[in-house]
C-alpha cells in the first residue's frame, strides 16, 4: 500500500508538469481566443503548476 | 422595403466589425513572453516565501538535564528523511519513576501548543522519572500555511536578547508529502467516514498503521514511541477557536478522567477556568481516544482559547496571534456566543495561553503521582502565573551565549 500510494502521489506531481506544459502550449500555440487577456490568464495559471513540480509549494 | 432587401441591411450590419472589435489587442510573441515573464517572476516571489517556510528551523535552547534524543524514525524508519521525521527530546532524571510525555505540534497552527514545549524544553527540572517532550508532533503541518487563510507564516516574541521567530503552520499535513486526498476518509481501524481532508489531519488518524499513509504512518510512530518507551501519561496539547465549544478544557480518556478532574478543579479553584470532558467512545482517530485504547497510558488533550483561529475575526495578523484582541469577536462575546470568557481590552495573549498549558501539565502529573505514586514523576518549569506576569521572552534563552551543545533547530 506505502508503495502504491507512493506510486500515485509522484503521478500526480507529472500531471501536475503535463498540465503545466498544456497552459504553456496554450500561451504560445493557442487557435481560440488569441487576445491578450487570454494571455494574461494562461501566463497566470502556470504559477500553482510550476511550484507543485518543484515541491515548493 | 421588401422582405429581401430587409435581409441584406441586417446581414450587412452583422458582417461589419464593431468599433470595440478593432480596439481588441491583438497578442504576438513579444506579448506572450512579457505575460510569461511576470509570471515567471511573481512564481519567483510567491515561491521565495513558500520555500522559506518549507526549511525554515525554529531555535530551542535545551535545559541542561537533556539525556537523549530520540526520532520517530527510531520507531518507524520508513520516516527517516521525510517531513515526518520529528525529534523528541528525553529528560531523564536516572531516579526510577513513571514516564510523561508532552506533545505540541499536533496541528501547527496551534502555535502556543509549540511554544509550550519549548518554554518547558528551555527551563524543565526533572528530579524523578522521565519527560519526554516532542515540540513539533506534526512536523510536515509547520511547513505551509492553511489554502485560502491570508495569514502570517511566522510571528516574534521579544526577549531581553532580540527576537525569537516561530511559525504558525497549517492544520493538516503539508500535501507536498501527502497527495492527492481521497474523496473519502475511511478512518483505520474502525473504518468510521470522515471529512476527505482529514486524510492530512494527525489528530483524526491515530492509531495510524505503518503501511498507511504519510500521516497514517507519523500517528503510528507516536504510538509506537509511547508503547516502546511505555510512557504513563501523555499529553496533547491544542488551541480552539473561542466560539468553538471544546476550548478551556481537558479532553480525557476514561482511564485518566480521574485525574483530569482533580487537576480541572485545582486550577479552576486557584489558578484559571478549566473544564473538563470524557473522550466520547465513538469519537475515533483522536490523540484522547486511540492513545488510551491503543496502550497503557493516561491520555489527556489540552485545548486553551486561540482567538486568531475563530471564523469571525478580522485581520489575521501578527498582532492578532499575539494578543488575541479582535473587534469582531468582541461583538460575538458581548452577545454571549463564545465558550470562554472574551474582553477586547484582555483578548487571548500567547503568554496567558503557553502558560495555561504549562500548568495545566504540571496538575496533570502531579495528580497521577496522587493516584499512581508507582509511577510518579518529579518535574518543574514556569507556569502560569509567572508566565502572565514575565510573558514568554523571559523563559528563552539566548542561543548565541548558551552551550552550542544544548541549543538546536527544530
Amino acid at each position: 500500500m506505502t508503495l502504491v500510494e507512493a506510486v500515485i502521489h509522484y503521478a500526480y506531481f507529472v500531471m501536475a508538469g503535463i498540465i503545466g506544459l498544456f497552459f504553456l502550449k496554450g500561451l504560445f500555440k493557442r487557435e481560440k481566443h488569441k487576445g491578450l487577456a487570454y494571455d494574461v490568464v494562461y501566463a497566470y495559471c502556470i504559477i500553482p503548476f510550476l511550484l507543485r513540480i518543484l515541491f515548493i509549494k | 422595403m421588401s422582405e429581401e432587401n430587409t435581409k441584406t441591411i441586417i446581414e450587412t450590419e452583422t458582417a461589419a466589425p464593431s468599433p470595440k472589435k478593432k480596439k481588441r489587442i491583438e497578442s504576438n510573441w513579444i506579448t506572450k513572453s512579457i505575460c510569461l515573464i511576470v509570471a515567471l517572476a511573481l512564481a519567483a516571489v510567491a515561491g521565495k516565501s513558500f520555500y522559506d517556510q518549507r526549511h525554515f528551523k525554529e531555535t530551542v535552547v535545551s535545559a541542561p538535564g537533556l539525556t537523549e534524543i530520540k526520532y520517530l524514525s527510531d520507531y518507524v524508519p520508513a520516516l527517516k528523511g521525510t517531513y515526518g521525521d520529528t525529534p523528541i527530546f528525553v529528560y531523564d532524571s536516572g531516579v526510577e519513576g513513571g514516564s510523561v510525555l508532552y506533545c505540541g505540534g499536533t496541528h501547527p497552527y496551534e502555535p502556543a501548543t509549540s511554544l509550550s514545549a519549548y518554554i518547558m524544553m528551555e527551563n524543565i527540572e526533572v528530579t524523578k522519572g522521565k519527560v519526554y517532550i516532542m515540540p513539533q508532533a506534526n512536523y510536515s503541518g509547520t511547513t505551509l500555511g492553511i489554502m485560502g487563510n491570508a495569514y502570517p507564516k511566522d510571528f516574534d516574541i521579544e526577549t531581553e536578547w532580540g527576537k525569537a521567530t516561530y511559525k504558525i503552520g497549517d492544520r493538516t499535513s503539508n500535501p507536498l508529502d501527502q497527495w492527492p486526498d481521497n474523496f473519502t476518509y475511511i478512518h483505520y481501524p474502525s473504518k468510521q467516514s470522515q471529512a476527505y481532508n482529514d486524510l492530512r489531519n494527525l489528530n483524526r488518524c491515530f492509531p495510524g498503521r505503518l503501511d498507511g499513509t504519510f500521516t497514517e504512518r507519523v500517528a503510528y510512530a507516536i504510538m509506537e514511541l509511547i508503547r516502546n518507551e511505555n510512557i504513563d501519561m501523555a499529553i496533547d496539547s491544542h488551541e480552539a477557536s473561542i466560539m468553538y465549544p471544546v476550548v478551556g478544557v481537558y479532553v480525557a480518556h476514561n482511564d485518566a478522567m480521574d485525574i483530569a478532574m482533580m487537576a480541572a478543579m485545582d486550577l479552576t479553584s486557584t489558578t484559571f477556568d478549566m473544564k473538563i470532558e470524557q473522550s466520547p467512545g465513538s469519537l475515533k482517530g483522536f490523540s484522547h481516544r486511540e492513545w488510551g485504547d491503543y496502550s497503557d497510558t493516561l491520555a489527556v488533550l489540552m485545548e486553551t482559547p486561540e482567538p486568531f483561529i475563530d471564523r469571525i475575526v478580522g485581520p489575521m495578523t501578527r498582532d492578532l496571534m499575539l494578543t488575541g484582541q479582535d473587534l469582531f469577536l468582541s461583538f460575538a462575546g458581548k452577545k454571549g456566543l463564545t465558550y470562554v470568557p472574551y474582553e477586547l481590552e484582555t483578548g487571548w495573549p500567547m503568554e496567558v495561553r503557553v502558560g495555561r498549558h504549562l500548568s495545566s501539565a504540571e496538575r496533570l502529573i502531579y495528580y497521577m503521582n496522587m493516584f499512581f505514586p508507582e509511577k510518579e514523576v518529579q518535574a518543574t518549569w514556569p507556569g502560569y502565573n509567572e508566565l502572565v506576569e514575565k510573558g514568554c521572552g523571559a523563559f528563552l534563552h539566548n542561543p548565541e551565549e548558551a552551550d552550542p551543545e544544548l541549543v538546536f533547530k527544530v
